[in-house]
């Protein structure tokens, strides 16, 4: 069965790029080019409000999804089972 | 990654040039607030302008700040910033920034690694930069606002960069590292991450500095003053109990591949301060 990270809970992510650091720590490096998540900052209109945009790369999957999932201190992240390719969210 | 040499971008705003120095005999400065006090030192007749980040910034949980010097009134002045400019200092492969001389105009900086461009003063630094990889420092109405979020406790820095006429700042970091044992390297990590009981603030929602797992509420606000050896990583204030160890830190800087010694870190607070007689 093909397991999958889904981005359940997008609006607890708090931004601290712990997800992108653990995918590169498997990647065999530190730093942010080419993870396979990536975190982007976007601001609410007329509001200080500052809300998380997760991108996944769907590459993401030959990695051990466990450990990124649980490298979120926030719980942002589910791993599904059954979906076959491609990006979810 | 360059681990014997400090390498320090300077940024002359007079005549918007930029140059990349490499030092083979600052190691011992570490980082941060101390390698700043030396380079304020060394360049005191410049009224420089300093950011500088530590050997463990984007590499260690909760070392998540970025150190700023200069003078104010011929006294030194250290600010520390959280949001992501520490790591992508880091990811610049840059262990410090200098800013000399005075805008005549008024400037924005998009820095990319070691090069910097100049813009207008009415361009964003939101607008620059790559996503994902960069850091955004903007001033508006007498204060800094950095990634949409974070502040200065106080407002010393807003009212220094309003004097030199740098009206935002934008870093992208691009540089990937490749620790010597990514094995040991990683348990280290996670033995730190393990520690969260020792964090002086409580968990939250608000948003992080990068490359901490806390959310804390204290986190918009940066830190004046502090220990010195924390300041010098640059850690988190909160993690003081974790960072002020000299034996997990140099466990953590061994394990990148520095080659410092117990005695180094252990005699580091005594370096800085003679340092500082010099300026006092």
């Amino acid at each position: 069965m093909t397991k999958n990270l889904k981005i359940s809970f997008p609006q607890k992510c708090i931004g601290c790029e712990l997800c992108v650091l653990e995918v590169q720590r498997q990647l065999k490096k530190v730093g942010l080019e080419g993870s396979f998540i990536r975190v982007f900052k976007k601001k609410k209109d007329n509001s200080d409000f500052l809300e998380y945009i997760l991108e996944v790369d769907p590459r993401i999957n030959s990695l051990d999804l466990e450990k990124i999932k649980s490298s979120c201190p926030t719980e942002v992240f589910e791993i599904i089972e059954g979906v076959q390719d491609g990006l979810i969210e | 990654m360059d681990l014997s040499n400090k390498k320090v971008l300077f940024i002359n705003l007079q005549n918007k040039s930029f140059e990349l120095k490499t030092y083979a005999d600052l190691n011992k400065f570490i980082g941060g607030v101390g390698l700043g006090i030396k380079l304020m030192d060394m360049y005191k007749n410049l009224d420089p302008l300093i950011f500088c980040v530590g050997p463990l910034n984007g590499f260690f949980p909760f070392v998540s700040k970025a150190a700023v010097l200069f003078m104010n009134d011929n006294k030194l002045e250290d600010v520390y910033l959280g949001g992501y400019m520490s790591t992508r200092i880091k990811f610049c492969d840059l262990d410090a920034i200098i800013f000399h001389g005075k805008s005549d105009d008024g400037v924005v900086l998009d820095i990319l690694n070691e090069e910097v461009h100049f813009k207008n003063s009415d361009e964003n630094p939101n607008n620059l930069g790559l996503p994902g990889k960069k850091s955004s420092l903007v001033l508006k109405d007498k204060k800094i606002i950095l990634d949409e979020y974070f502040e200065e406790d106080g407002s010393l820095l807003a009212n220094k960069l309003k004097s030199l006429k740098i009206f935002g700042i934008t870093i992208t970091g691009t540089k990937v590292f490749i620790p010597k044992n990514m094995a040991k390297y990683t348990e280290v990590y996670k033995t730190i991450l393990e520690k969260t009981s020792q964090i002086a603030v409580e968990k939250g929602f608000f948003p992080s500095c990068s490359g901490c797992p806390m959310g804390c509420e204290k986190s918009i606000t940066g830190e004046n003053g502090g220990n010195i050896l924390v300041h010098s990583l640059v850690a988190c204030q909160s993690a003081e109990k974790i960072y002020s160890d000299v034996g997990t830190v140099f466990s953590c800087l061994n394990v990148l591949g520095y080659d410092y010694t117990h005695e180094d870190v252990e005699n580091f607070n005594y370096l800085v301060s003679e340092v500082l007689k010099n300026l006092s």
